[in-house]
């Protein structure tokens, strides 16, 4: 074995290390911007409800307008489109394919207002206070929801977080084992190194430095690689028009997640690193040959 | 116990794992003096050399030795009690993904040194004294068995120790060279170390006679001791 050969062992050692952290970290990584964007598709889902208020037919364009700015003032609307009888019937009949006024001889369909609703009250508790109220309102006919939709919704979003969260919890503690043994397959194979300088009076802090030290190097270009994976990863999903939503390039999510990124890598390089480090210290020979 | 005395053991009982091999073990060395540690395989040598360098703890009796008492000391002392012995292994146990020159350099590291010249100076000075002067920049690998122990030795002396400690240093080696290093270091122990050397090379010491001690059926029986009994 020549020098040259050891030192490109010694690279390639190190680069399988690299490896396997980056690609730990891109997946912890992706599942942690599922975890800080869950929030922005519930809202966006929860956003998509819409109520919508029936008018009398006889109420006067004022009142109509009056209504819709005290709703607009409202906490809980994000938007309201006002419908008319006419635009009601035109849409019908593009859904329909027919002209049912023609067939009917008068248009049955009443104005309305649609609003959509902020995600903190696309809920049941709240709709059925935001219809209470609206229907103090004597313009106001009828106001109609999708009761079992919104309940099913909310208790899918609830199931599908608690499902992420434990995930990625799974998740980290398996990243945290496939990265520990990684690294202490890496050390083993230095176990009889380290005893002889154990052996040669070296204290534990000397021998455990420059193993540490090159741990946390592997953590950080690991994280860099990750980092660029992820970057690529959400670069690719930024152009498909169903993702661009969530707001996935936002700069501050993505500051928090290659932040997230990095630490995770030194931290858990390092942890696993100084563990590895210390069983070998601590191992008599006779358990050096065994393991 | 005299004022020479570097290595000191009273009343010692020495285990393999949970098993005593010798019990009630009891012998000096000054200074200067140069040991065999012989006995059949098993009998209790290297568990008795690991002993002294602190890599078995010290369970029953008492070891006192370049200054430190076994029986007290604590884990972060064993490391400054082995820079003040110089160990030396069957299996050479040289850090082989570096040079020789490196393997010095990082005792002396590991030990305090900090001045670049007073490292290469050091190294250069033990490389001559064990004859390898020009094989500083050679891998361990590219070395022969007997030229690594000598390595080994020189790692040894870095320190300047007051105790050498050699375990079978000549069991991977041939008779020819296995004299080489057994004259080493009887060269060394003549500086003023005690060098206390674990073998079951008869022929060696047969050729360099010295102060023995034996390991057998559980003892250690001292030749001078035994001179001592039979001329009286």
């Amino acid at each position: 074995m020549s020098e040259k050969y050891s030192r490109l062992s010694i690279r390639s050692s190190a680069l399988t290390i690299v490896i396997s952290i980056a690609l730990v970290l891109t997946l912890l990584g992706i599942t942690s911007l599922v975890v800080l964007k869950a929030k922005s598709v519930s809202d966006y889902v929860k956003e998509n409800i819409t109520v919508t208020v029936f008018l009398d037919e006889t109420a006067k364009d004022a009142d109509i307008i009056a209504l819709q700015k005290s709703i607009d003032a409202s906490p809980y609307r994000r938007a309201t489109v006002y419908v008319s009888k006419e635009e009601a019937a035109k849409k019908l009949q593009e859904d329909l394919g027919e002209d049912f006024i023609k067939t009917l001889g008068f248009n049955p369909l009443q104005p309305s207002i649609e609003i959509s609703l902020r995600a903190a009250y696309a809920n049941n508790d709240s709709i059925a206070w935001i219809e209470k109220e609206l229907r103090e309102d004597t313009q106001v006919k009828d106001v109609y929801y999708q009761k079992s939709m919104v309940s099913a919704m909310n208790e899918n979003i609830n199931q599908i977080t608690i499902g992420i969260l434990i995930f990625s919890g799974l998740l980290l503690l398996i990243s945290i084992g496939l990265i520990n043994n990684t690294i202490r397959l890496a050390i083993y194979s230095k176990r009889f190194l380290i005893r002889t300088m154990n052996l040669v009076g070296a204290t534990q802090g000397f021998i455990r430095r420059p193993f540490v030290l090159s741990g946390i190097r592997n953590g950080i270009f690991g994280a860099i690689v990750a980092i660029a994976l992820i970057s690529g990863i959400i670069y690719g999903l930024d152009h498909v028009p169903d993702f661009h939503f969530i707001g996935i390039t936002d700069l501050k999510t993505l500051a928090i997640l290659y932040g997230l990124v990095t630490v995770l890598g030194i931290f858990i390089a390092w942890i696993c690193t100084a563990l590895a480090v210390r069983k070998y210290l601590r191992q008599d020979i006779d358990s050096l040959y065994k393991n | 116990m005299g004022l020479d005395t570097i290595i000191s053991l009273e009343q010692v009982s020495i285990f393999q794992k949970h098993t005593m091999v010798l019990a009630n073990v009891s012998f000096h060395i000054d200074k200067g003096e140069f040991v065999y540690l012989v006995g059949k395989t098993g009998s209790g040598k290297s568990s008795l050399m690991r002993t002294l360098y602190a890599d078995v703890p010290l369970k029953h009796g008492k070891i006192t030795i370049a200054g430190y008492d076994l029986s007290t000391i604590r884990r972060k002392e064993i490391p400054y009690l082995r820079r003040k012995l110089g160990i030396v292994f069957q299996d050479f146990q040289l850090l082989y993904d570096r040079n020789v020159n490196e393997n010095l350099f990082f005792v002396m590291r590991a030990t305090g040194w900090k001045n670049k010249n007073e490292m290469q100076d050091r190294a250069q000075e033990v490389l001559d004294k064990v004859g390898l002067a020009t094989k500083g920049h050679k891998m361990p690998h590219e070395l022969s068995g007997g030229e690594q122990q000598r390595v080994s030795i020189a790692r040894a002396l870095v320190n300047d120790p007051e105790v050498i400690l050699a375990d079978e240093p000549t069991g991977n080696l041939d008779p020819d060279t296995s004299e080489g290093i057994i004259r080493l270091l009887i060269d060394i122990s003549k500086n003023g170390r005690a060098v206390l050397v674990a073998t079951h090379d008869v022929l060696q010491i047969n050729r360099n006679p010295s102060r023995t001690l034996r390991c057998e059926n559980g003892d250690v029986n001292d030749s001078v001791a035994v001179n001592e009994s039979t001329s009286s």
